[in-house]
């Protein structure tokens, strides 16, 4: 993102302890309020605040075909399909246009990182709530470490 | 063009295609695909071979497209994501191109625990719409790691679309996704919900996809109400209208009925505008595909022109 944020990143990665604090503040917070499932490359606000890696088949470019007409997953009849919850919300929050952005496949490798020290590092997209949609060139970079 | 395989050049042609679509066999043996591609052979141009339908074992999709081709039809392999992360996907790939499979259909797939491995484990590292993008960049000699490719295997590329489920401004932001991605056609769930479909329909229209993506609607031929209501009750995703019902339980024979029902969707089908072919699922009912095409007037199949030289020596595009 910016040169101090890339900073903070790399201090904060090579303090294995300060990095756990790190994951271990941000995992209270997001699997509280949003269900985190720790992929480390958040959309959330692409996505109204609704995790859509909640979802059984982690769909993060849309909802399935089996999503029933009652707005419930497929799966588990008993739950509500992420999807139709993301897409109320966004409604409710005048959000739609960003449900429009591909979303390129998960890196597996930032899995269990904390998505926040992603972010500042520059390895995913920057959580911009003011901005509109846009495609922003991420440069390569190596993955966090993990201890 | 740029597969240049009978579906793509019939659709490109502007001839109304119509597809069929058969399950490999649970066994160890092709000549199961071979019957059923007397089916099929001459009365479909090409035809899905569906991937673990319903989660469920059956051969691969991609050995029994390569028997299909050897049946005398053209198969659009279906592939799903849940058995395979990208890299088998990949490598999966090129070897159907090599084989000659030309179609490919890219789904998400039924979840694992609606079948008869309901203990396994789903792998969904791709979902279906960043599966098509896949197959766009291998088209255009790139791996998805970024490198390089050669030669490049050259896929008519698909995608599914579901008319029936809600909310309807989700699924056309979804629809325009795939088509971003790169896919050239679209399969859809089979049509038992008229007022729905024609919902769906003009909201395609109005984004303008219909003139970006070739729209292949799906119908099936039923034998009873009771398979209806299964449809209705277990299959997630479906709507059946009561209008339907009705006409099924009200029937002297049923199968007569449901095949006549069925013709009547594919004419008024063909009368849509932006529908550009129909896809036939005769799900255990290979056998009265003939005579629905037949009875739908849409025999003999056109022949697809020769391809110039110019188009197949251009470089294989993606969108
Ligand atoms: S980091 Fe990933 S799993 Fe966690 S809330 Fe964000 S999108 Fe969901
Ligand atoms: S119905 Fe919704 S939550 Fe359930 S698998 Fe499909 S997209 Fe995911």
């Amino acid at each position: 993102m910016s040169k101090l944020t890339e900073a903070i990143a790399e201090f904060t990665e090579r303090h294995p302890t300060l990095y756990r604090c790190v994951l271990f503040g941000e995992n209270v917070f997001k699997k509280a309020i949003f269900g985190c499932q720790d992929c480390g490359q958040c959309v959330l606000s692409y996505n109204a605040f609704v995790c859509c890696m909640r979802c059984p088949k982690q769909m993060r470019n849309g909802p399935c075909g089996g999503t029933r007409p009652n707005g419930r997953c497929e799966v588990y009849p008993n739950r509500p399909c992420i999807w139709w919850l993301i897409y109320k919300r966004a409604k409710w929050m005048g959000r739609v246009a960003k449900l429009k952005k591909y979303h390129v496949p998960v890196d597996r490798r930032l899995e269990h990182t904390s998505a926040w020290m992603n972010m500042f590092a520059g390895r995913i997209l920057p959580l911009d709530l003011s901005k509109e949609l846009r495609e922003i060139e991420l440069p390569k970079k190596d993955p966090p470490p993990k201890w | 063009m740029v597969s240049g395989s009978r579906l793509e050049r019939l659709l490109r042609q502007g001839e109304f295609v119509v597809c069929g679509e058969m399950s490999p066999p649970q066994g160890a043996d092709k000549a199961p695909i071979l019957k059923k591609c007397e089916y099929f052979r001459g009365y479909v141009d090409a035809v899905n071979l569906t991937d673990n339908q319903t989660a469920i074992v059956r051969m691969s999709s991609i050995m029994s497209s390569v028997f299909a081709i050897e049946g005398g039809c053209e198969p659009i392999m279906q592939m799903t994501c849940r058995d395979r992360n990208r890299l088998a996907q990949q490598s999966d790939l090129l070897g159907a191109y090599a084989a000659g499979i030309r179609n490919v259909l890219c789904l998400t797939g039924d979840y694992q625990t609606f079948g008869n491995q309901g203990d396994a484990k789903g792998v969904f590292d791709l979902d279906s719409v960043q599966l098509i993008h896949t197959v766009a960049d291998m088209n255009s000699g790139r791996l998805l790691s970024g490198d390089e490719l050669k030669p490049p295997p050259a896929f008519f590329i698909g995608g599914a679309a579901n008319p029936f489920a809600e909310p309807l401004e989700m699924r056309i932001i979804r629809l325009e996704k795939k088509v971003a991605a790169g896919a050239h056609f679209i399969q859809t769930q089979p049509v038992f919900d008229w007022p729905k479909f024609e919902k769906w329909m003009s909201a395609v229209r109005d984004a303008g996809l219909d003139q970006r993506v070739f729209i292949i609607v799906g119908v099936m031929p039923v034998r009873s109400v009771k398979a209806l209501l299964y449809m209705r009750d277990e299959v997630p995703g479906m709507s059946i209208s009561e209008e339907c019902i009705k006409r099924m339980e009200s029937a002297q024979d049923p199968k007569e009925e449901g095949v006549k029902m069925c013709v009547e969707t594919m004419q008024r089908l063909r009368e849509t505008p932006g529908v550009r072919g129909i896809h036939i699922m005769p799900v255990m009912w290979e056998s009265i595909t003939p005579r629905l095409v037949e009875e739908a007037g849409l025999l003999p199949r056109p022949e697809p022109l020769p391809v110039e030289e110019e188009t197949t020596a251009e470089p294989a595009e993606t969108s």
